[in-house]
């Protein structure tokens, strides 16, 4: 019982109610180590925005406003919406060493900061300076991201697959059905079943029944 | 060993006594099987008598000119085909029969036989209800 209750314990995340996020996901051992169990930590607080204002999204180009990468564009590469956060591809960096061992200092990589969103601003796509964005209804009853400054649309980003496939590309193996057999409507319905059918076309003839079982 | 089991072994120790008892655990001698429907019968002089109509057997009809593969393209879009339900059947199949027979005045209610209504499922090898087949 312990080993099986805790592996599906592992698959659900559950959190105290003061838990501290970090850019470590909850379950790692790094995460772990900043937030041991029954450690208080100083509350930050975050400013409560709903889910139907939240406008950045993965993918998206924004701007920086303040900070040491003031003026950079950048792509938005992760969001944390428990601390308000945006975490941009290559901007707001700083230096560390990782994989560090023995004596080795390891590699010096570049690591992203965390941005805030009140740092940040949506780059409207046809001028490419930043502005305040809204949501509003299209007359067709879309709901999109309109910028203030210009009236322009700002389409949602494309999201990319996990395994980097583009389906638009895709290059049709030997195995895969071409999207013309497979949108081919070739259904006839009938009350007949599948096995009924298959005996019909392939004139298999079967008169034996079940006999019928009893449970006493 | 995993950290998991790693870290709880300072404080748990023992087996896991709830986890299923299969084949693979046990010793050489301890035969179990894994669910296997028997295909004959074990006569009284210690042989097997094997059926051959117990014997799951495979009826294909022939794929000559058959267009569907294993897989489908990932460049096929959504299909617009609405989900398949027992009254989009019933409206495409039964309903025209009923409502000629209906305009022509030959419909009666005892004789809903004729459009497929069998409510004791009695001579057919596929019952749908219960279902006593393998699907």
């Amino acid at each position: 019982m312990r080993l099986t209750a805790l592996l599906s314990m592992a698959a659900k995340v559950v959190v105290p109610k003061d838990y501290r996020f970090g850019t470590n996901r909850p379950w790692t051992a790094a995460a772990k180590r900043l937030n041991t169990a029954g450690k208080k930590r100083r509350k930050v607080f975050v400013e409560p925005i709903a889910a139907e204002d939240w406008s950045v999204l993965k993918g998206d180009m924004v701007e920086i406003l303040s900070g040491k990468d003031k003026g950079k564009q950048g792509r938005v590469n992760q969001v944390f919406r428990h601390r308000n956060w945006v975490m941009l591809q290559g901007l707001n960096t700083h230096f560390r060493y990782i994989g560090k061992t023995g004596e080795t200092r390891g590699s010096y990589v570049a690591s992203e900061a965390p941005l805030l969103l009140k740092d940040i601003a949506l780059v409207d796509p046809s001028d490419r300076k930043p502005t305040e964005v809204e949501w509003k209804f299209t007359e067709e009853g879309e709901r999109v991201r309109v910028s203030l400054r210009t009236g322009r649309i700002i389409p949602k980003p494309v999201v990319e697959r996990r395994d980097g496939i583009v389906p638009e590309q895709w290059k049709d193996g030997p195995k895969d059905t071409s999207p013309e057999d497979t949108l081919e409507k070739t259904y006839a319905p009938s009350l007949k079943t599948l096995e009924e059918e298959v005996m019909e076309k392939m004139g298999i003839v079967e008169n034996r029944r079940h006999k019928g079982s009893y449970w006493y | 060993m995993g950290v998991l089991s790693t870290l709880l072994r300072g404080l748990v120790r023992g087996a896991d006594r709830m986890a299923e008892f299969t084949s693979k655990r046990g010793s050489r001698t301890h035969n179990k099987g894994r669910g296997a429907r028997p295909t004959g019968l074990r006569l009284s002089s210690r042989k097997f008598l094997s059926i051959r109509t117990m014997i799951p057997e495979f009826v294909v009809p022939s794929l000559e000119g058959f267009k569907l593969k294993p897989y489908v393209s990932y460049r096929s879009p959504r299909g617009v085909e609405p989900p398949l339900t027992a009254e989009s059947v019933f409206a495409e199949v039964v309903a025209p029969q009923i409502k000629k027979d209906f305009e022509e005045g030959t419909f009666s209610k005892e004789k809903l036989e004729r459009y497929g209504f069998n409510p004791k499922q009695e001579g057919k090898l596929f019952k749908l209800y219960p279902k006593n087949y393998v699907r």
